[in-house]
Order: C-alpha cells, then structure tokens, then sequence
C-alpha cells in the first residue's frame, strides 16, 4: 500500500486486466450501454476507523457524570438543556436532561466515508473511467474491539472515443433506467453526498417518566396524551444538522435521490442516541427541460 | 475423489434418463420459462451438484493479519467440485448452459467442521441445434434469471460461467498496548485497512482470472459476499462472484423501454 494513496498495489493489478468486471445487474448493465456507457470495472475503497469505545459507537469523550454537563466537551452546535420542574431533590430523580450534538461521532464517520470515497474514485482514475455509477456504501462492525469498516463501491464506466478526464470522475447512487431518466430530463450527475449527524438525548425527569409509561398520574401535570417534548425536538434537530451538512456540500447544485435513514440506538434507560444518515445525489442542469413522452398505463394481468 | 466424481449417483442416471426423454423439470418461474423460449432456448431439466468438504483448521497467528491460503485453497475447491458436478449433469442432458445456479452452503449438526456445497440451476439448450458450449467446451453457466438471461442476450452478450474468487483472511487482534495507545481517539488504522482492501482485491483477482481463461470480456452482476462461517469474527471469507460474459454480436435489439404508470393500487 503506498502511503499516500491507501489503495493496495494488488488493486492495480485487477484493474490492468484486459477483462472488465460490473456490480450492475444485467438491466442497470443494459440501460447503461443503451446510454453510451461502457463499464470499465468494479471500484472499490475501504477504510477501516477505531471509535473510542468498545462497547458502543457514540461514547465519545468519556468520564463525564450527571453532574457536569456533556456539551462543555463536545462543541457542538446544539444544546438544549431541560430543567426539572418539581423542585425534587433525590439520587433517582433526574434534576436536568439535556440533548446535545456529538461532533466527533460525526468528525469520524466523515474522515471514514471520506477516506474510503477517495480511494474508490482513486480505482477509477487509474483505469481512465469518466464516471462510477451504482455507488452502494456500507459501515459494518470488525471484530469485538470498537473498529469500523466504511466501504464504498460502485461501477466505473467510460464514454468511448471520449478523452481520458482530466478532473476526477462523477459519481452516482443512480444506476440504470434511474439514472437514464435523469439524463433524459436535461441532468448531469456530479458526484454523490452523504452526511451523518448525532444528537444524544439525556432524558429529563419528564421525559424519563413519559417514556416509561409509569409515573405519569404522580409527575405529569394530566393524564391525557401528551407530546414528548424532548424527543421530537431532539429528532428534529438531528435532521436538521444532517440536511445542513448535505446542503453545505451542494455547491449550488441540485440534490436528486434523497435517502434518509434514521438510527436510534439506547444505550440506557433515558440515554439514547439518534443518528440519521443522509444520501443523495448531486445533479447540474446541462440542458433545458426537454418533456419526456408521455407515459402509457398498465395493468398488470396477475 | 476426482475419478468418481464423473460418476454421478445412480439414482441421478436415473433422472435424467426419465428427462431425456422430453419431460423435464425446473425451477424457473412461469414468466422466467417463456422468456427463455422466446430467445431460442428450451428448458431440460433441474441439475444439481454438491461436495461435502471438511474444511479443515488452520492456525492463525493472534496479531498477524494474513491470508488462511490452505481455508481459501478449501473453499475454493468444494465449490468448484459442486460447480463441476452440476455441469457434468448437464452435459448428461446435452444442455447447452445452465441458468440461474444458486451456490449455497449448509453446516450440518452430524459434521463438524464439515460443510455442504451445492449448486443448482436449470440446464437449458438451444432449439437451432447450434452449440452454444464455452470456450472450454462446457455448458455455459450463470446465476442469472430468465428476465436477465433475456435483457443480456438482447445487448449482444452471451453468458459463459459463473466465475468465482474467494480469500480467507484473518485479521489481527489488536493488542493491549496497541489499544491503549489509541485510547479516546478516533483514528484510521491503515493495517486493517490494508488486509481487509487486499482480501478483496485478491477474491475479485481470482474471479476475473477465472472470467480470462473463459475468453470473456466481462463480468456482469458482481457480488461480494463476506462470510464468518464457523471460524469466529476474526477470520473472514471475502467470496466474490458474478456472470463471465462474451460479446457475440454487436447488434443490440433492446428495445428503448417506455415511460408506463401502472394503474394496479
């Protein structure tokens, strides 16, 4: 592996061989023929990140108490602090909650999709491909010891008669009719964008009791159906953070394909982490609306 | 084993004697069948293959990550075995291709450390008489569907065998000092990075030298699969497979698909 780069010499040798290989199925394989590609091999990146705990993706700095709050380590952009309103004073009874973002869950999640992107778009540089498409990513878990694997791959294709690029290639999520459609519509494909925000819910006393189910006649102030105040403001700031770091990536651009996939994890009673995942793809208008024709009904006969 | 292996059971002869005489059977769907028809081939029977393999223990060193060459040689081997069986069946039948193979493995609870390969699919031939046998003069093979088998034929491309890659690899536990060096950071660890990248790379090297030697120009429908099987979490199979294809012809009959709304719900 030479240093600079991350992609292993073993690498180059598959992809200097004359054969091509596609992760398309045989249809995204046909559209992307009918389009004017030719797929020229399956790229690949991979990056594998330590998190700092082994027990858990989030724990971040550690050490920290109820007594002192969380947020003074983080940095985040978003707090949000809930005080008790019962004046209780007791080792269970929770005097504060407090939702806050976790940047270095987000800082390792980025340095990790980034990494393993770079590399992917590396493959496709060395064997001259103008574009990848199909990109499929993935985080999975290695072993007991707190490490995570970011993976990243798609299939590179190249315009025939076309130059070789001399800027890195476009990528896309889309692949096939999909990416067909998007073309025909007067779009180009720029490159894909993706982004992970985490907010950490420290339940208050409220909140806790909400949750639970239970205390609900002695605590809340009735009975009736009651929002929980804490979670949807934490769940909204969490997609919030996310389609702003999406947003920042746009360059003006358009966003097509959004995917957002939404994680919640509790770690403990009145401790829980909500990490959505947020993909799409990055799309430029090369020319005007042409209206595609229009579409024949079906019914299907079974 | 290898001699035997051309002897297929003779409960199969008797299969496929019942077979050639004009019945057959398959696991193709209704709408897989006619499209199979459609592009010139007729369905001749269910063909299948299995190896049951022990695969054996290899040590593996506890902080070294590497490749477990005698577990990848293994694997490699009882699906190939598996592979080779379903075709032989089918040649039996005279078939021209196989399609849709699945390859499975099944641990039973009688056979530690012993697993199952099979391979199944449905053997297909030619109704103009002409072989459509591969470059090595076997029966094509493919894990695709009838719908894809179809689509790729339309393209201009014939499939020419399921090929293959696999690599065993263990990956290194970290040690305690190792881990505590790196305690309350959030950092790449460029070794593992490498083993699990190299691991791949290898598994999908031996695939597309699998595709060269049957003369392909490509392989479609790629997939890597990651499996622990009973070797605990640190030792991974990186097996990769896909479609060696060859292009025939350089008409492509696709028609463009049309815009549809579908009026069902």
């Amino acid at each position: 592996m030479t240093e600079q780069s991350g992609v292993p010499d073993v690498a180059e040798q598959r992809l200097s061989a004359s054969s091509f290989s596609s992760g398309l199925s045989v249809s995204d394989f046909a559209a992307c023929l009918d389009m004017g590609l030719e797929p020229v091999g399956l790229v690949q990146g991979f990056c594998a990140v330590r998190t700092t705990s082994s027990l858990n993706f989030g724990n971040g700095p550690a050490g920290f108490t109820r007594s002192t709050s969380p947020y003074q380590l983080s940095s985040g952009d978003y707090v949000e602090n809930y005080q008790c309103p019962h004046g209780m004073v007791s080792g269970e009874h929770r005097m504060w909650g407090q939702n806050y973002q976790q940047p270095w869950i987000e800082n390792t999640w980025r340095q990790g999709f980034t990494n393993a992107f770079t590399r992917m778009v590396k493959e496709a540089n060395t064997i001259g491909a103008h574009g990848v498409v199909g990109v499929l990513d993935n985080v999975t878990r290695i072993g007991q010891e707190g490490v995570l694997e970011f993976s990243i791959r798609g299939t590179a294709v190249r315009v025939p008669k076309l130059p070789a690029p001399s800027s890195g290639p476009w990528t896309t999520y889309l692949a096939g009719q999909r990416l067909a459609k998007i073309i025909e519509a007067g779009y180009v494909p720029v490159s894909i964008v993706a982004a992970v925000s985490s907010v950490r819910v420290w339940a208050s006393c409220i909140t806790e009791y909400l949750m639970e189910g239970s205390g609900m006649t002695m605590w809340a102030q009735n009975s009736d159906s009651v929002e929980v105040e804490q979670i949807v403001s934490a769940r909204m700031a969490a997609r919030a953070l996310v389609r702003n770091s999406v947003r920042a990536q746009l360059h003006g651009d358009q966003l097509h394909g959004v995917e957002l996939n939404i994680r919640e994890h509790e770690f403990a009673k009145g401790d829980l982490e909500i990490q959505p995942v947020l993909r799409g793809n990055r799309i430029r208008r090369f020319k005007d609306f042409d209206p595609l024709p229009a579409p024949r009904l079906t019914v299907r006969l079974s | 084993m290898s001699e035997e292996a051309s002897e297929l059971a003779r409960t199969t002869e008797h299969r496929l004697e019942e077979l050639e005489k004009g019945l057959f059977t398959s696991d193709l769907s209704v709408n897989e069948f006619l499209l199979i028809k459609e592009v010139g081939f007729h369905p001749v029977g269910f063909v299948m293959g299995s190896s049951i393999y022990h695969t054996g223990i290899q040590t593996r060193k506890w902080g070294q990550s590497q490749e477990l060459t005698k577990l990848t040689e293994a694997m490699y081997n009882a699906r190939e075995l598996a592979m080779t069986r379903m075709e032989e069946e089918a040649a039996e039948l005279g078939a021209d291709g196989v399609v849709g193979v699945r390859l499975d493995v099944n641990y039973y609870e009688w056979g530690k450390d012993a697993a199952e390969f099979i391979a199944v699919g449905t053997a297909v031939k030619a109704e103009d008489g002409v072989s459509r046998l591969n470059k090595l003069g076997k029966p094509f093979t493919s894990d695709l569907s009838g719908q894809d088998f179809w689509t790729l034929l339309q393209t201009g491309y014939m499939p020419q065998g399921l090929v293959m890659g696999t690599c065993v690899y263990h990956i290194a536990h970290r040690g305690i000092g190792q881990t505590l060096g790196t305690t309350g950071q959030n950092v790449e660890l460029p070794n593992f990075t490498q083993a699990l990248y190299e691991a791949r790379e290898l598994a999908m090297t031996r695939m597309q030298d699998e595709a060269t030697q049957l003369g392909a120009t490509g392989i479609v429908g790629v997939r890597l699969e990651e499996k622990t099987h009973q070797w605990g979490s640190h030792t991974i199979e990186f097996l990769s497979l896909g479609t060696a294809v060859s292009k025939t012809s350089d008409d492509i009959t696709l028609a463009k698909p049309i815009t549809i709304i579908s009026l069902d719900n």
